[in-house]
This record gives structure tokens, C-alpha cells and sequence, in this order.
């Protein structure tokens, strides 16, 4: 078990790929923000890489372990410690019961860490998936962010804790987190010519653009872009701007909605539907930096890429997110 | 034929007698837009139609695709490309298109689900309180510490014709979203499809069961939540996290797609009462009866003389009305 001391910023129960096919439902996938720290914490302890882990957001987590485990810690450094011992990342290690784990804050990039533990986080697996979503208040943990005195269980493990102790992630594998973040994206549902100026397109995909510090596990929301991106003067019977449009389903996670001026990317918790026109869309293998991106901080930058680049990202992410990339 | 270097219609259907012409839009690189014509409309027309077709491909259970999310006149393909080919998907929907040639093709599958409705009862008027006390207090929109003369003035109505046609049409579901279990409900009969514009700014809570309308969509509410529709009153509840009534231990969803609601006045008492049978004695016995909707039989009704002249006599009611409301 894993007795809360402090639920720091925002901990939340996270697995991968999170709640699918209850989008028609109003219920997004939620899921973890980065799933390839996720991804390789869990290889690291021997689990499934989608298997449920704790979530640090910004810092200041801190647990003890009632049981012995092995645990391991990804994502960017927030400097964690057990028993007021620096611990490594990236690199799995046997904990004691009783041993306390201790998070400190993000440096100068990257925003979320992740602690796996072998044999899982056990929380009921509820429509499919383990993930919290913290905008609807359902599933993971009592559906809400992890505070001081909560008691989370651990999955059964059944190998050797030897067999996996001491494992490394190969350095090249290891992610490398930036302030300009550089998101490949598609082009799509709404562009030019119907939607959107084709200037308006080239300045999307060419502007870097700051996260604004309204962004949060719905949503990260980016610098306004000028009426000129638009190539019409009104949405119709949709509404009277031009950013509206008929309500239709959101493509999450990933889509990047205009709200108004305001670009916004649709990501785990997001709607699933609304009347906002979606020119482009973050490719799935790309999701995981948008989770290293600090509101206020970092700025994204899309690259315009093709669906076949796109399916050969998810190929490549889905080799990282294996033993092979075990040291 | 690409139309510019951004242009992300895939492919497309011409139009024919039966149907609009079809878009398929590239959506990201696990989602496809099919899309039905051209033009920004809402017409429960196309509704019908688009789930039919939606139907259909859900009939195929093919391999790769995760799920379907219709809106009124778009359809998002949520897939994996992982195991199956944008192309593929592509001719799979034009395989379901054209299949159904003919209006005469389109007999969906639609129940209709009975509800008791609480006007303004004292639960929806704390919500408007509340509104009025933290967000809003020279809120245009409530009357006499509610939101019915509001609804009734934006339509040109008295509250007691709008109650009348509330009650009187079905409303139909073109498809859930938004809100977990949430479902957006459109007035069958056209001659009662009252329009708000909704709160400005949205209200912080609503509570469970609360009805409102925004623009012409009326929506129950699933679970406690912030909100920005005008409020009718009160019915039961249609969502249930926990399933454990028999009515949801399939999931927590009351609605699907092409329900149709039909609400019938009942007091206060009533609605609260049931609640206990739904979420702790879960004894509660829903009124639901199975259906179908015949898009040629809705077709030919809608475009008769009678009920084109009461679309008429409506919106004309329904132009002075919002000249005269106070803006939000």
C-alpha cells in the first residue's frame, strides 16, 4: 500500500490508453498526460507499460510504502528522494516498508513525473481503464487528485523482485524534455479552403505559440490568433463567429479547437463534442510532450506532418515503450 | 483533386436522390470526419439518415474501428491505424452508404423514454438562486426568480403555451456528448421547437435531473454540474456512476442514440421520490417502449401544409419574441 503523506499540486491514478469508446457518451479517455514515462517506468518494474502509476504534476508528492516493492520513477526530475536519499530516474529500485518517497518541485523543463510500482496501482478498473478523469470526478482513485491520508493499494506481483531490480532505461531511449516544445500535427477536420486562409494554415504551422496558464488536464490553451486566419465572416446557422460551426464530435485526444481566437488543444479530460471548428490535430505518438509542456513556461510549435508519418511514430513509440528498451 | 496544400477531403459521395453528398475529412491520425453536405445545417433529416448509416457500420463490428460519435450532420470514425487502413475505412462507410439508397431505406430503431417533469421546482430554483446571488444578480434571464418567462419570451409564448409544447413533442437524440451520459434532445415536432439563447456566463452548479434548453436542444442534466441552459424544472435520473440498478448495469447510460423523450407533467414529490427508488432501493421501473422512425412518413408529415404553416406561425411568434427579450 501506499499511504499519502502529501498529494502535492496534483497526483492522480493514470494508465494508458486510458477510457476508449466512450466518446459518444461525453466521456473523454482521459489517461496518463505523458504515457511514454509512464510507458517506460512500468517496463522498468516489470509491468504492462499502459498499467495504472501515480501522476505528479508540477511537485510535491510524498508517500510511504506499507509493504516492500519495486518502484520506479520517470518523467521529468523533481529531485526525488527516499528517506532523504536522492533516488535515480529512469532506473528501477526496491523500497521497504515503512521507506518514505519524496518529491520536490520541476526545474527548468518538463512538467510531470510518474511512479510505477510492480504489480500496479490497484483501483477499480471502471469502463475499461484505471484513469482518472478529474473534470468528470470518476474513475482511478474516488475520481478526484490524491490528498494526505489516502490509502492506495497495490496490484499483485507475481516475479522474482530480484529479476527486476536495478533495471535502466538505455539513454538514448530516455526522454529529453525542451521549453519549445515541437508537436507534429495533421491537418484536419476544418482547413483551408472552407474554414480557414491558407496564411491562416502556414502561420499554425509555423508560430510559436506560449501555453497559457489557464491550460490544465481538459486543455492547454495557446496565444490568440488574428481574424485574418479565418476565410469566412460567420459560422452559419452554427453561430455568429466565424470559429463556429455546427456542433460535431471533438477527435480526442489531440484536436486542436479555435475558440473564439483562442487556440486550444483538446486533450485527456477534454469535451468530446461542441460547436468550435478544429483545424489541425496532434498526432497520438506526439501527446506525451504536450504532458512535459508547463503552462505559463514552455510554447509549442506544430510540424505539419503525413498519416503515414503519423502511423510510423506510433510504430516507433510502440518499440520505446518495450524490454527492449531495457539497458 | 486536392484543393490546396491543406484541403483534407480524403474522398467523397455525390449527392443522390437519397442522400447528401458525403466528405470524408481527414480528422488526425486515428479519426475520420464523414461529413453530410455542404451546408452549416440542423435538420433531424440528416439525424435520421446519418444514424441509420451509423447503425449499419456499428453492425459490422469491424476490425480496427474503437467507436462512432455522430453529431447532427457529421460522424467521427475513432480507429486504429494501427490495424486497419484510412482507405479501408473509407470504402467500409461507402459499403453502409450505398446500401441504403432510398429514403424508403431509412427505418431507425428508436425507443421512446417516458419522463416525469417538476416545473420550477424548488431544487432547479436554487440553482437560478445561487446564479443570481454569486454570478449574476441583474441576470436578464430570471423572472420572478426563475427562467420560464425568460424561455417563453425569447419564443413570443406565454409560460403556459411553452409548458404545452414542451410536453407536447418528443425529443429527439442525434447523439450524446459533452457531458458524461449527456444527450442532446431536438423537438420531433418542429411546431414546438422553442430556441434560447443560454446563461451568460454558465452557472457554477445545477442539480442532478435539472432540464433546461439552450439554443434548440433541451438537456437533462446527468450528474451535479456547472451549466449554461435555461431551466424548465425537474425530471429523474437518466445517469447512474454506480450502476447498480438494473437499468444501467451495462453502464452508467440511460440514453442511445435516436431515443426519443417524451415528458408528462408531475409534482415535485413524485420526481423526488423516485430518486430513492433509482439509487438506493434501484426498485425504480423505467417507462420505456421500443420504436421506429420512418425518415419518409417524418419527411412527407413535416412538409405537409398544416405543419408548414404552424413552422411559420411559430417563427414569427418567435422573431418578435427575441426582439423583445433583453439580451444576456
Amino acid at each position: 500500500m501506499l499511504k499519502v503523506i502529501n498529494g502535492g499540486i496534483e497526483t492522480l491514478v493514470e494508465d494508458w490508453p486510458g477510457r476508449l469508446g466512450y466518446l459518444s457518451k461525453g466521456m473523454s479517455a482521459s489517461g496518463a498526460m505523458d504515457n511514454v514515462s509512464l510507458g517506460l517506468a512500468n517496463i522498468l518494474v516489470g509491468n504492462k507499460p499502459g498499467e495504472a502509476g501515480i501522476e505528479i504534476t508540477g511537485g510535491f508528492f510524498e508517500a510511504e510504502f506499507t509493504e516492500d516493492h519495486v518502484i520506479a520513477v520517470s518523467g521529468t526530475d523533481m529531485q526525488p528522494k527516499l528517506n532523504d536519499i536522492s533516488i535515480p530516474l529512469f532506473e528501477s529500485i526496491q523500497v521497504n516498508s515503512g521507506d518514505k518517497i519524496q518529491f520536490s518541485h520541476i526545474g527548468k523543463v518538463g512538467f510531470r513525473s510518474y511512479l510505477a510500482v510492480a504489480g500496479g496501482i490497484d483501483v477499480p478498473v471502471y469502463l475499461g481503464s484505471k484513469s482518472t478523469c478529474v473534470f468528470g470526478s470518476y474513475g482511478g482513485f474516488e475520481g478526484r487528485v490524491l490528498k494526505a491520508g489516502d490509502e492506495v493499494k497495490i496490484g499483485e506481483f507475481s516475479v522474482d523482485s530480484d529479476k527486476v531490480v536495478g533495471n535502466k532505461i538505455k539513454p538514448d531511449v530516455v526522454p529529453e524534455y525542451q521549453n519549445e516544445i515541437v508537436l507534429r500535427a495533421m491537418p484536419g477536420p476544418n482547413t483551408s479552403p472552407d474554414y480557414v486562409t491558407e496564411e491562416g494554415m502556414e502561420l499554425l504551422f509555423s508560430r510559436t505559440s506560449k501555453i497559457q496558464h489557464t491550460s490544465n488536464r481538459s486543455a492547454y490553451r495557446m496565444e490568440e490568433l488574428p481574424d485574418s486566419f479565418y476565410a469566412r465572416s460567420d459560422g452559419g446557422v452554427g453561430g455568429s463567429h466565424p470559429s463556429n460551426i455546427v456542433d460535431h464530435a471533438y477527435a480526442i485526444r489531440g484536436t486542436l479547437n479555435i475558440c473564439g481566437n483562442t487556440p486550444i488543444l483538446l486533450i485527456a479530460d477534454g469535451p468530446t463534442l461542441g460547436g468550435y471548428i478544429c483545424p489541425i490535430h496532434v498526432i497520438n505518438a506526439d501527446l506525451w510532450k504536450v504532458g512535459q509542456g508547463a503552462p505559463g513556461r514552455d510554447y509549442f510549435k506544430f510540424e505539419l506532418v503525413t498519416q503515414e508519418e503519423a502511423v510510423s511514430a506510433r510504430h516507433t513509440q510502440n518499440d520505446i515503450l518495450s524490454d527492449r528498451s531495457l539497458l | 483533386m486536392k484543393n490546396g496544400k491543406f484541403d483534407v477531403v480524403l474522398d467523397y459521395m455525390p449527392a443522390t436522390q437519397g442522400r447528401l453528398e458525403v466528405l470524408f475529412r481527414q480528422a488526425g491520425d486515428g479519426f475520420l470526419q464523414v461529413e453530410y453536405g455542404r451546408e452549416q445545417r440542423a435538420l433531424l433529416q440528416d439525424s435520421f439518415r446519418m444514424l441509420a448509416i451509423n447503425d449499419r457500420i456499428a453492425a459490422k463490428n469491424f476490425n480496427g474501428l474503437i467507436e462512432t460519435v455522430p453529431g447532427i450532420r457529421t460522424n467521427l470514425l475513432h480507429f486504429d491505424p494501427g490495424k486497419v487502413t484510412v482507405a479501408k475505412l473509407i470504402d467500409m462507410v461507402k459499403e453502409a452508404e450505398d446500401s441504403m439508397q432510398t429514403v424508403d431505406d431509412v427505418v431507425l430503431e428508436s425507443r421512446i423514454i417516458n419522463l416525469p417533469i417538476a416545473f420550477e421546482d424548488s431544487e432547479t430554483k436554487k440553482a437560478v438562486e445561487k446564479y443570481a446571488k454569486e454570478v449574476r444578480s441583474d441576470a436578464p434571464n430570471i423572472i420572478n426568480g426563475y427562467n420560464l418567462e425568460y424561455i417563453a419570451l425569447c419564443n413570443g409564448l406565454t409560460v403556459k403555451e411553452v409548458k404545452e409544447m414542451f410536453l407536447s413533442t418528443e425529443w429527439f437524440n442525434s447523439g450524446g456528448g459533452f457531458w458524461p451520459g449527456g444527450a442532446f434532445l431536438w423537438a420531433m415536432d418542429p411546431r414546438c421547437a422553442l430556441v434560447v439563447p443560454k446563461y451568460n456566463p454558465p452557472r457554477t452548479w445545477t442539480p442532478e435531473g435539472a432540464v433546461g434548453i439552450g439554443g434548440p436542444c433541451v438537456f437533462t442534466y446527468t450528474t451535479p454540474t456547472g451549466g449554461g441552459y435555461q431551466l424548465f424544472g425537474r425530471t429523474i435520473p437518466v445517469f447512474q456512476f454506480a450502476c447498480k440498478h438494473p437499468m444501467f448495469k451495462d453502464g452508467p447510460f440511460l440514453y442511445r442514440n435516436a431515443d426519443r423523450v417524451k415528458f408528462h407533467e408531475a409534482t415535485e414529490k413524485e420526481v423526488v421520490e423516485i430518486y430513492k427508488h433509482v439509487h438506493e432501493k434501484t426498485d425504480y421501473e423505467y417507462n420505456i417502449e421500443k420504436g421506429v422512425i420512418k425518415a419518409k412518413d417524418y419527411i412527407e408529415w413535416f412538409d405537409s401544409e398544416k405543419i408548414q404553416a404552424g413552422i411559420k406561425l411559430l417563427k414569427e411568434k418567435q422573431e418578435k419574441g427575441i426582439k423583445a427579450a433583453p439580451r444576456l
